[in-house]
């Protein structure tokens, strides 16, 4: 998924810059202008997005298993689905779960993606072109084949992790079982996930970096400043836009993360790794009931909305600011 | 009943017989010519000489043409019920045996009340029954097998076994010799063959799913459950394999290809997937029935296999019938059986059985103790991915208590029974 | 600057471990899927594929319709991304140099649209694909991987076209160039770096999109390519050798285009991304 190369770096640019929007000839042509040029965006996304979601909103009310769909049958069912998921203790602990586990995961992908792109910023040229190598490989494995990987690398009778664990020492570990456990398996989906993430942010926040003009460097070392104080005095305050857009992105990454969960033991043990978007596939479309999942679809936009408002609102007050 | 009469004659004439039955079976010959019928196979179905002789003899007789389109396993229920819902469905589909009443229930498959009786008069019920949902024919029964012990002669001379065994107790001490006199893996068994363990719980005459209050619900904690699990956790004991996964993830028969394995409890046509990996396997693999607990009656087994079933919505049934005539002829099915190693489905192809070593050695088990699972329209919905009775395998065999393993699953199988 | 011996090993020390754990896994795909079956089932991994050979790449292009599905792969997944860079250009423009009624409200709706649950929405697509006789078609698979990635690419180009000093597109028009001149001759080339970077997220959500495919297109020659990657993994086992190589197939084209863009991205951006 993570693939767009400075361009988080990119998006913090109109708040770090000085300008806001132009002073524009106002003609009248010119106030239809931007509607537009937004014309085709806007179109498309009500066509192709905004349509869909509609549907899906009204199959939320309906019950559609697999006889109403065979049959094009439509049978209504009122807020009936609603009740059933809110009611159900399952979808509360996959909610908590769903947000422990992303917020895990961002923590993880933040803290290690900044150290190394802080890294990169302090290595040699040809080391850093061999770590940019290998993260830009590992960046570009396409999710499926990643996944496929990472379950062949923790399988439990063939795999090389198991393998090495035994050789170091760890005897226990010859032929232990990933996905046994719960926690286990969340561990083995992180790794994956975090592994794929890095990247990105790493990737970004050096180039990030390198736009830091260098006097604002060399003033903090001469007041004194150590290590951590530069990045505390310098480089985080110059970089918080970066660290806000990454961050939004990451949270609706990991939160998003389908196919990773998915491949490495569906869900499993027991449903005990289901996350929002895993539980409502299970329930919609691995289970034929699609009106279930359609419901469970919105509410799960309405977990990740409430987890992202504080950096909706805060860029939406930016721009009333700029304006 | 001239038909049924001349599909008699089908079945002594063999491959001429066809021909006749085409040009008597009311319809003419070039009724259908120009039509294409499309048939949806899944992956690793149709054998290739089956699928030819099938065309051919399809072609000549109806004037018109099939095409076999062959479907993977991956989300092929999401593609199977959106394509039953569309204007121009596949005319003929293969239908998983213990899913077939879930697609009938939904009201998507044509009744073929009348071509059982006319084709199908002489299947034995095991197999017919997976293709009936409340007394009426939704599906025909196209291929079934059942596993068997497959083993590996070199291994097993190795140890000094001369005779095979005929009863559990023969089967686990013979796995014992092959544990103390060779450096060979008895038997591989990972935790969630969940067939397998269906089979014993066959054996054991378990019933997985109970009535109560008018629905369905977990048996799970059932004693007799129990006991089938404690049949797998003694199997088990003999294998290093890992006790959660089942036995694709990695496939049994690559790793009974290197030749340090005993034996795996396989269907016939693992035996070609493990020469596939090591041509040198060929001379050493063997069959024989799984044992049961006394010589006179084998271990029950899990008959896994695939109906035919015509979409409702079709537009050509008349021609999909006709399909169903040719393909499921006593000549086509004995080839099903002398090709694949699938378990004949009625007396009249023992025959053929003979000329297969695995069809032979499943034959007795699937004609003495062989079974489905719970043949109920919700039954497909439990053994979804992930299938909670594979998590209580593993449990089980991890240590836990059987019936509070049970416990932990059965709120997901109520559940999931619970969804119409 | 001043580094004892310790403080300059240990960058270069954990850079070349970091290296390694983010290349082992790619590096396991391709190995993996040149070593023959016995190799692969091993209880002793085998490090390197001494016995290589390539059925396994032989038995995945073998595979049916390889070939059409990878063209209908790289027709989908190049229009879908060159269409929403096109339409996202237009409406990035707008949103970073106009000021107008309704700008918050549109911010907002991209970055909601980013939310979007496709994999659960695949069955609306679904039913109005059908019922717009639409099934079996490039077309809608194109539009709708195309709105997969646009949100995402209007945004990011915002930020990108927001750097770009005004006065050069200003001191443009007072050459007398028009607007859209002054835009095409002097901002766009400076959007060409934030265009790759875009394009790259693109291709890989296009080129990886496998559950709406799987339902909308179920003719075997209508497919793309992760339908075909996806074979080898069946009911009856997983055929790992084939998965890796279909695998490693299917990962060269992005890691090429990886490698060309990647460098050209960095460099044009942090040359004028953020301006102090």
């Amino acid at each position: 998924m993570a693939v767009q190369l400075d361009g988080a770096a990119g998006r913090t640019a109109p708040r770090t810059g000085k300008g806001g929007p132009p002073p524009v000839r106002r003609g009248r042509a010119a106030r239809g202008a931007p509607y537009l040029l937004l014309l085709p965006a806007l179109l498309a996304t009500a066509v192709f997005l905004g349509w869909p979601m509609v549907r899906n909103l009204v199959l939320s009310f309906q019950k559609l298993n697999m006889k109403e769909l065979i049959q094009h049958l439509t049978d209504w069912r009122g807020i009936g689905n609603y009740q059933e998921i809110l009611g159900s203790s399952q979808f509360w602990r996959v909610t908590l779960r769903t947000i422990v586990f992303t917020g895990a995961n961002v923590v993880l992908i933040m803290l290690f993606g900044t150290l190394i792109g802080l890294l990169l910023a302090r290595l040699g040229k040809k080391m850093r072109l061999v770590l940019s190598v290998a993260l830009v490989l590992a960046w570009a494995m396409p999710v499926i084949a990643a996944t496929t990987v990472f379950q062949w690398l923790f399988d439990s009778r063939y795999g090389v992790v198991n393998w090495v664990l035994d050789r170091l020492g760890w005897h226990s570990m010859a032929a232990y079982d990933w996905v046994g456990t719960q926690l286990s398996t969340f561990f083995v989906i992180t790794v994956l996930i975090v592994w794929q993430s890095l990247p990105f942010v790493a990737l970004n926040l050096y180039a990030a970096t390198t736009t830091i003009p260098k006097e604002l460097y060399e003033a903090a070392r001469m007041d004194g400043a150590g290590t951590w104080k530069v990045f505390t005095s310098v480089t985080f305050p110059f970089l918080k836009p970066f660290f806000l857009a990454t961050t939004f992105l990451e949270v609706i990454w990991v939160f998003k993360a389908f196919p990773q969960i998915f491949a490495i033991n569906q869900g499993g043990p027991d449903r005990l790794t289901e996350t929002l978007p895993i539980y409502a596939f299970t329930e919609g479309v691995g289970n034929l009931h699609f009106g279930m999942g359609a419901a469970i679809s919105l509410l799960t936009i309405a977990v990740l909305l409430a987890m992202t408002a504080y950096y909706l609102r805060l860029t939406l007050k930016q721009e009333e600011d700029a304006l | 009943m001239k038909r049924g009469l001349i599909a008699a004659t089908a079945v002594a004439g063999m491959l001429m017989g066809v021909a006749a039955c085409g040009s008597g079976g009311g319809k003419s010959a070039d009724g259908f010519k120009g039509h294409k019928l499309t048939v949806w196979v899944m992956d690793g179905s149709n054998p290739a000489q089956w699928t030819k002789q099938v065309s051919e003899q399809f072609e000549k007789k109806t004037g018109a043409t099939v095409e076999f389109k062959v479907q993977q396993w991956n989300g092929i229920q999401q593609k199977l019920s959106t394509a039953l819902s569309e204007d121009t469905p596949p005319d003929v589909v293969e239908i998983g045996n213990t899913q077939t009443a879930a697609y009938a229930k939904a009201g998507a498959l044509a009744d073929l009340g009348d071509l059982k009786k006319e084709i199908g008069a002489d299947w034995s019920d095991a197999f017919n029954k997976a293709a009936t949902v409340d007394g009426k024919q939704y599906a025909l029964p196209w291929y079934a097998g059942n596993r068997v012990v497959m083993y590996n002669k070199k291994i097993w001379a190795q140890a000094g076994i001369t005779s095979l065994p005929t009863t559990r107790a023969e089967l686990f001490k013979a796995f014992d010799t092959i544990k103390s006199k060779t450096d060979a893996e008895p038997l591989y068994l990972p935790g969630q063959n969940w067939y397998f363990f269906d089979g014993l719980t066959i054996g054991t005459g378990a019933d997985l799913v109970k009535q109560a209050g008018g629905k369905w619900v977990s048996n799970l904690g059932d004693p007799k459950v129990a006991k089938a699990m404690d049949v797998y956790k003694q199997y088990q004991a003999f294998s290093t394999a890992p006790k959660n996964k089942d036995e694709a993830t990695p496939q049994q028969s690559e790793i009974f290809a290197k030749g340090k394995t005993g034996a795996i409890i396989a269907m016939g046509y693992e035996a070609a997937e493990a020469i596939k990996a090591n041509p040198k396997i060929k001379d050493d693999i063997g069959f024989f029935t799984i044992p049961g607990e006394t010589a006179a009656k084998p271990e029950g087994v899990f008959l896994g296999g695939s109906n035919f079933a015509v979409a409702g919505m079709g537009k050509n049934q008349e021609l999909a019938k006709e399909f169903l005539k040719v393909a499921l002829s006593k000549d086509n099915d004995a080839q099903m059986v002398r090709e694949a190693g699938w378990t004949p489905k009625s007396p009249a192809l023992a025959g053929a059985a003979k000329e297969n070593p695995a069809a032979a050695a499943a034959a007795p088990a699937a004609a003495k103790s062989g079974g489905t699972t719970p043949l109920i329209p919700q039954w497909a919905a439990v053994e979804n991915v992930p299938n909670p009775i594979k998590s209580y395998m593993t449990a089980v065999l991890g240590g836990k208590a059987p019936a509070d393993a049970a416990k932990d699953i059965e709120s997901e199988i109520n559940a999931r029974l619970a969804k119409q | 600057m001043r580094r004892s011996l310790a403080g300059r090993i240990w960058p270069n020390a954990t850079a070349v471990v970091l290296a390694l754990g983010f290349v082992f896994p790619v590096y396991w795909m391709f190995s993996t899927a040149f070593k023959p079956t016995r190799d692969i089932i091993s209880k002793d991994p085998v490090w390197f594929p001494l016995h290589g050979t390539v059925e396994h790449f032989a038995t995945a292009v073998n595979a049916p319709n390889f070939w059409q599905l990878a063209g209908n792969s790289v027709v989908v997944t190049v229009l879908a991304v060159g269409l929403s860079l096109l339409i996202a250009l237009c409406g990035a423009f707008a949103v970073a140099r106009m000021r107008f009624k309704g700008r918050r409200g549109i911010l907002l709706t991209f970055m909601v649209a980013q939310m979007a649950p496709w994999e659960v929405m695949v069955i609306s697509i679904y039913l109005i694909v059908r019922d717009a006789d639409l099934l079996n078609s490039l077309l809608p698979l194109t539009f709708f991987y195309m709105l997969m990635v646009l949100p995402f690419t209007l945004l990011t180009l915002r930020g990108y076209v927001a750097a770009v000093p005004r006065e050069l597109e200003e001191s443009a028009m007072v050459d007398g160039c028009s607007r859209r001149q002054a835009f095409a001759k002097v901002v766009l080339p400076l959007l060409a770096p934030g265009l790759m970077a875009t394009s790259l997220f693109g291709f890989i959500t296009a080129w990886n999109e496998f559950p709406l495919v799987l339902v909308l297109n179920k003719e075997p020659g209508a497919g793309t390519l992760p339908l075909w990657l996806s074979q080898f993994q069946t009911q009856f086992g997983n055929d790992w050798g084939a998965t890796m190589a279909a695998a490693t197939l299917f990962a060269i084209p992005i890691l090429i285009l990886f490698l060309i863009l990647q460098r050209k991205a960095v460099g044009g951006l942090t040359s004028g991304a953020v301006k102090g």
